[in-house]
């Protein structure tokens, strides 16, 4: 097996653990080479509302904003920082399209989800013309096994990806979204995932629906922040 | 649309786009990938790939070998416009007035006979023959016959730098190079300059086909190769493979009786090439952890400095340069040298300092093996038989003396701490290539 980013050999290590724990072996898929230039965020070290990396653990001036601007605040978490060796990562996952870097993150992504013990777990959709074009849903590449509730769509079928706009440009977005069976939301604890959270604007969107469909929590998750 | 983009191409297209219907009636829509039981394969780059690693949702797939070319994937088509040969000659189309040798001249005419009648050759010429020069009249007859022509190489630097000289030899021809880090968009054009990588874009689209350094990393003369070679020619079209250090699998397809074969064992000077001398230093790896070189390659080095030469000394890594530095800096007092690697920020300046004279030596990896020319200089390679060095690079390194009209000859020595192949097949290349080079000159 070769590390997936930079196509190394991977060394294969076995341990009297590995054998007598009969379970599947968990091998690496990236060398430590690859590995060292993520950086991990700790949740303890994070703003409180959107995951960012920070000493004190109150609001940040951003998540203060939205605060402002809706009376609540996301509860989010990041696993990595989105710096130079993420935007390639993401670059090649979903720009280029090579949906077998899923397995990167994977393992770690789906151990946090459990983690967080949420009811439903949505993810954030891609367009219809994105799926005829990129063929797989980023987020949903990161779930594996895990079992999903699709009622978050697109009302349209083509939007101008929030990757090619500004700050600005990205908070003026109106509304994307539309749930489609709000019914199954109610009383129920939510776990919004997606791969970056750059502006939260998405992810606020999203939120806002579940809110109105009364449901209990919003928890949210993404790879990058 | 510009139609010209589609011709001798394949030019991926997204599926919501080609749903919509075909843009024009000349084009062609060509499928992507083809399966086979639980394997799938790409028809751009001809690999195979397990459907379990390939797999999109959907029960869709792709192909995750030429993805950095863009995915190839089975949502996508291919269009395609058979290639046309739109061009006009306007002569004089060679406009290099520059003379060959006699044996050059011979070269040149099997070029030019073999590209007339669209062969698939391999030209095995010795380092420092002059090859470039040698294709001309070849590409020059072609272009007249207005026929479409791509020169290309695995190593971009390579491309880069034929790119002006035959832009300088062909200056009344429409050009373009192509290679993955340039931004420029792609154009038609008679003569394409390109990586081997480009050439997964075309589809039956050249008529003949030269490739330089065949075997040259990263893209070695491999089956992959092969495969975007055959596929980006015409049907009828030939293939010219120009090398001094031919891979198995060339010499295979020549074995089979596929590929003709010439031999250009002089070099242009018409000397031989020097022979490698083998010295074994056993436990030399170990003896540079206690700071000391083997001793007879210091008194080599000595030797070469004191007869008023310059060399090149090749170590395996980049670390072994730390090492090796300061022990030849108390050694050989008095004499300026540095050492430079292909990461190094001030490589260019250096190999240039070296050019000029700066310099009594460089102690270098193997970034220097091929392209660079030095004049009158000696070569050593301290552990050559490091897996690092392939045969091939090592016949290249060895290629580096003797290349100067002043100075014919030179010394080459290799510092082994065994035996290896490498090292065996490296030798017995260039006294293959020697022994047809005598019997040339007799």
């Amino acid at each position: 097996m070769n590390c997936l980013l930079c196509n190394t050999r991977l060394p294969v290590r076995l341990c009297l653990g590995d054998l007598l724990a009969l379970r599947p072996l968990q091998q690496p898929v990236i060398c430590e080479q690859c590995h060292t230039g993520f950086t991990r965020i700790d949740p303890n070290h994070a703003c409180p509302g959107c995951g960012r990396p920070q000493e004190h653990p109150h609001l940040c001036c951003e998540c203060e904003q939205w605060q402002h601007q809706y009376g609540w605040h996301l509860n989010h978490q990041a696993l990595y920082t989105y710096n130079d060796a993420m935007k390639e990562y993401m670059q090649r996952y979903k720009f280029l399209g090579d949906y077998r870097l899923r397995h990167v993150f994977a393992v770690e992504f789906q151990q946090r989800i459990r983690h967080l013990q949420a009811d439903l777990v949505v993810p954030i959709p891609v367009t219809t013309t994105t799926m005829a074009t990129r063929g797989f849903n980023q987020v949903r590449g990161l779930l594996g096994d895990i079992e999903v509730t699709s009622i978050l769509h697109h009302r349209a079928a083509d939007k101008i990806a929030q990757s090619h706009k500004t700050r600005h440009q990205r908070l003026q977005t109106p509304q994307p979204f539309i749930l489609s069976n709000p019914v199954v939301v109610r009383g129920k604890r939510i776990l919004l995932v997606d791969d970056i959270y750059t502006t939260g604007r998405t992810l606020y969107h999203a939120a806002v629906l579940f809110k109105k469909a009364q449901c209990r929590e919003i928890v949210s998750l993404s790879v990058a922040r | 649309m510009d139609l010209s983009e589609y011709y001798g191409r394949r030019v991926l297209v997204d599926q919501p786009e080609w749903r919509q219907g075909k843009p024009a009636p000349s084009i062609e829509t060509l499928p992507t990938m083809e399966r086979h039981g639980q394997m799938i394969r790409c028809l751009r780059c001809g690999q195979e790939t397990a459907c379990r690693i390939a797999a999109l949702p959907n029960n869709e797939f792709y192909c995750p070998h030429c993805i950095n070319l863009g995915r190839v994937a089975t949502l996508n088509k291919f269009y395609h416009v058979p290639e046309p040969n739109q061009f006009t000659v306007s002569s004089p189309v060679l406009t290099w007035t520059g003379q060959l040798s006699p044996l050059q001249e011979k070269a040149a005419t099997t070029v030019d006979t073999g590209m007339a009648a669209h062969r698939h050759q391999l030209l095995w010429a010795v380092t420092g023959a002059g090859k470039t020069e040698m294709m001309f009249r070849g590409i020059a007859h072609a272009l007249e016959r207005r026929e479409r022509l791509a020169v290309a190489s695995p190593r971009v630097d390579v491309c880069l730098e034929l790119y002006p000289r035959l832009q300088a030899a062909f200056q009344n021809t429409s050009m373009v190079l192509l290679h993955g880090r340039q931004e420029l968009p792609y154009r038609y054009a008679q003569l394409t300059v390109c990586t081997t990588h480009q050439l997964l874009r075309f589809y039956h689209a050249f008529d003949n086909l030269i490739i330089d350094e065949v075997d040259a990393f990263p893209f070695a003369a491999n089956d992959a190769l092969l495969f975007a070679s055959r596929q980006a020619v015409k049907e009828t079209g030939g293939c010219l493979y120009l090398t001094a250090t031919p891979g198995p699998a060339l010499l295979r397809q020549v074995q089979h009786g596929k590929l003709a074969v010439s031999y250009l064992p002089l070099r242009y000077h018409g000397h031989l090439l020097p022979r490698i001398r083998l010295h074994l230093a056993p436990g030399w790896r170990r003896g540079l952890q206690h700071s000391h070189l083997p001793a007879s390659l210091l008194n080599q080095l000595r030797r070469s400095l004191d007869a008023g030469y310059r060399f090149l000394l090749f170590v395996p890594h980049v670390t072994d340069l730390a090492v090796v530095g300061p022990i030849l800096r108390t050694a050989l007092l008095h004499h300026p040298f540095t050492t430079v690697h292909a990461a190094d920020p001030d490589r260019l300046v250096k190999v240039q300092g070296m050019r000029d004279g700066k310099y009594d030596f460089l102690v270098t990896t193997t970034i220097l093996e091929r392209g660079v020319t030095f004049p009158e200089i000696d070569v050593f390679v301290l552990g050559a038989d490091d897996p690092v060095f392939s045969s091939s690079a090592l016949v290249q390194i060895a290629g580096r003396a003797g290349r100067a009209l002043s100075r014919p000859t030179g010394t080459v020595g290799f510092w082994i701490g065994g035996q290896c192949r490498r090292v065996r097949s490296a030798v017995s290349q260039i006294d293959f290539m020697n022994r047809k080079g005598r019997t040339l000159k007799q």
